[in-house]
């Protein structure tokens, strides 16, 4: 006897789940309330906040001195970035010129963190994509190389506050640079290493080509950008669309993909990786004054710290505001940007002049493109929802502040 | 010594009228009106529109060929001690034109326990939508004609608009043992 499986009586049911707030692949906690047909994704609701620190409250109740240190905070993972868009803004507003030296450094540091921003997520991605044989744990052992870097010049291996208003703290100590080069000529051999597992990858191919395909139209309406939309087909790098700092000194390709899907988000972080090593080759080269050593060699001192020497270039200065507790910025208003490894980062201050800023107002690439997931979902499978979810490299600090 | 200056105006409004800049110019000739206002480093043009031409005014600078304004970056809500201010910067995804909106609403037009009312852009624009609640949430301005205007950083039941300089944390607010708490 066979069942009557065509009945019209015989109807499908939706069914509502909760996926988080404490899913081990949210990078965070965000929930998602997602409405399922079978295992085909009908509506989706992202529920965020759990995470909400008030920085934006914080940036009007702090001193602007106290706020510095915590801007870190609002993506942990490219705290560079995220000093660096407050900072310009403030910048902007007072009208500061940075040394020349200081933005190298800027540049220098912030592609490092871009680098292991990327490789977080590459790491974390493939755990996410259900690949828990232990290719996890290779990019990460970069990333110990790099942090130990950053420790040796920033003093942190992840909150840096290295970047201030008006420049950047200190000069790094007597053969960082060395280090520096040492990482950068091994590094591009492990990217091969990394694509040599996953690119070719049957399995990883399965999961993310032609999955979660993002049309160029979408990135625009919702206000995405960073990898995501360059995978789209759109040329958005704020790098070379509306150069910053030494960018225009420097020759670097911006990766652009066609394809739209999670591969093609993939293939653009892994070339946007090579791209840095590249960059960061280039400001060694040209960093004015040199290294520290050459730097020291010149003025005649020995010890790295020492910057008050009388016949220092000013180019070779590394702050052009002196910070103390009690800095502030003029009064006016300012919108800056730079390109965080997540898209635009973005920092609107309102100053009165006072030593805290009248509003503090984030623009986060995470938020903007998190917005887009619910039209992302809609469609593909359950099992997808975590590999396109994971693509779209969310960052749940960034996305509540 | 700083809270002193909590009240103060962030910047000092000159008297005289500006000149329209090409933004504002192109709104003029498609018979939107708006005002230049100053800015602080000249290189971005800021006008402020009325509430009610708001949507008109940001389609013509989306979609027309000349001004392709069509990347929203964020929508920020400002509490000024006269007015609120609904602030829209806008990128483009095509050329490095850039251009600030503001919309203006005195606090003596809106009335007493009312939240002030700016009309929603998130019908046709989906980047709005989550800034426009998240403004609602912290600032507490209403986007009327928004489809889902719920909080969405403070839980639903949250009381009050956190970035109001009156607005005073509930000292319970989270503990749950406490029977007025909103948990």
């Amino acid at each position: 006897m066979t069942l009557e499986l065509t009945s019209p009586e015989l109807k499908t049911q939706e069914m509502i789940i909760n996926m988080g707030p404490q899913h081990p692949a949210t990078h965070g906690v965000l929930r998602l309330v997602v409405t399922l047909d079978g295992e085909i994704v009908k509506h989706v609701e992202p529920v965020l906040g759990h995470l909400h620190r008030a920085q934006e409250w914080q940036g009007q109740n702090r001193t602007i001195f106290q706020y510095q240190a915590l801007i870190d905070r609002v993506d942990y993972l490219s705290g560079m970035f995220t000093s660096w868009a407050m900072a310009r803004s403030a910048e902007e507003i007072d009208g500061l010129k940075v040394p020349k030296r200081a933005e190298y450094l800027r540049v220098i540091l912030s592609e490092m963190n871009r680098i292991t921003s990327h490789l977080l997520w590459l790491g974390t991605y493939l755990i996410d994509l259900g690949a828990m044989f232990g290719f996890p744990f290779y990019p990460f052992r970069e990333r110990e190389k790099l942090f130990d870097l950053f420790e040796a010049v920033a003093g942190q291996r992840m909150m840096f506050n290295y970047i201030r208003i008006g420049g950047v703290v200190r000069n790094p100590p007597f053969g960082w640079f060395d280090k520096l080069k040492q990482f950068l000529d091994e590094f591009p051999d492990r990217i091969d290493e990394y694509e040599a597992i996953v690119t070719e990858n049957p399995i990883f191919l399965k999961r993310t080509q032609g999955v979660g395909y993002l049309s160029p139209e979408v990135a625009m309406n919702y206000g995405m950008s960073g990898p995501c939309v360059r995978a789209s087909g759109i040329n958005l790098d704020l790098r070379k669309f509306k150069p910053y700092s030494v960018y225009p000194e420097i020759d670097f390709k911006v990766p652009v993909m066609q394809e739209g899907d999670t591969w093609a988000r993939y293939m653009c972080r892994i070339a946007e990786m090579r791209e840095c090593v590249n960059i960061i080759r280039q400001c060694i080269e040209k960093i004015p004054g040199g290294t520290t050593e050459e730097l020291r060699k010149t003025l005649g001192t020995t010890t790295p710290e020492k910057d008050d020497s009388k016949d220092l270039d000013p180019e070779w200065l590394l702050m052009a505001k002196k910070q103390n507790a009690g800095l502030r910025i003029k009064a006016g208003e300012g919108f800056s940007a730079v390109e965080s490894p997540r898209g635009t980062i973005g920092c609107y201050v309102v100053s009165n002049g006072s030593d805290k800023a009248y509003r503090f107002r984030w623009r986060n690439p995470s938020f903007c493109n998190l917005s887009a997931l619910s039209h992302l979902l809609v469609g593909s499978p359950i099992a997808d929802v975590m590999a396109i979810f994971g693509s779209i490299d969310v960052i749940l600090p960034d996305v509540d502040r | 010594m700083s809270d002193a200056a909590h009240g103060a105006k962030p910047a000092e409004e000159p008297e005289k009228e500006l000149a329209a800049g090409p933004f504002g110019q192109f709104l003029k000739e498609h018979g939107i009106n708006s005002k230049r206002l100053p800015d602080h480093s000249g290189a971005v043009e800021v006008i402020e529109v009325e509430g009610k031409d708001l949507e008109a005014a940001l389609k013509r600078l989306r979609n027309s060929q000349e001004t392709q304004l069509n990347y929203l970056l964020t929508i920020t809500g400002t509490e000024y001690p006269e007015h609120f201010e609904s602030v829209y910067h806008l990128w483009s995804y095509t050329s490095t034109k850039e251009l600030v909106v503001k919309v203006k609403i005195q606090k003596t037009a809106v009335a007493e326990g009312a939240l002030p009312v700016v009309p929603s852009i998130a019908n046709f624009w989906g980047a709005a939508n989550w800034h426009e609640r998240e403004t609602y949430d912290l600032v507490g301005i209403r986007y009327s004609g928004h489809p889902y205007l719920r909080r969405i950083l403070n839980p639903w039941d949250w009381d009050g608009h956190p970035l109001r300089r009156d607005y005073k944390q509930p000292v319970d607010a989270l503990n749950d043992k406490n029977p007025h708490s909103m948990r």
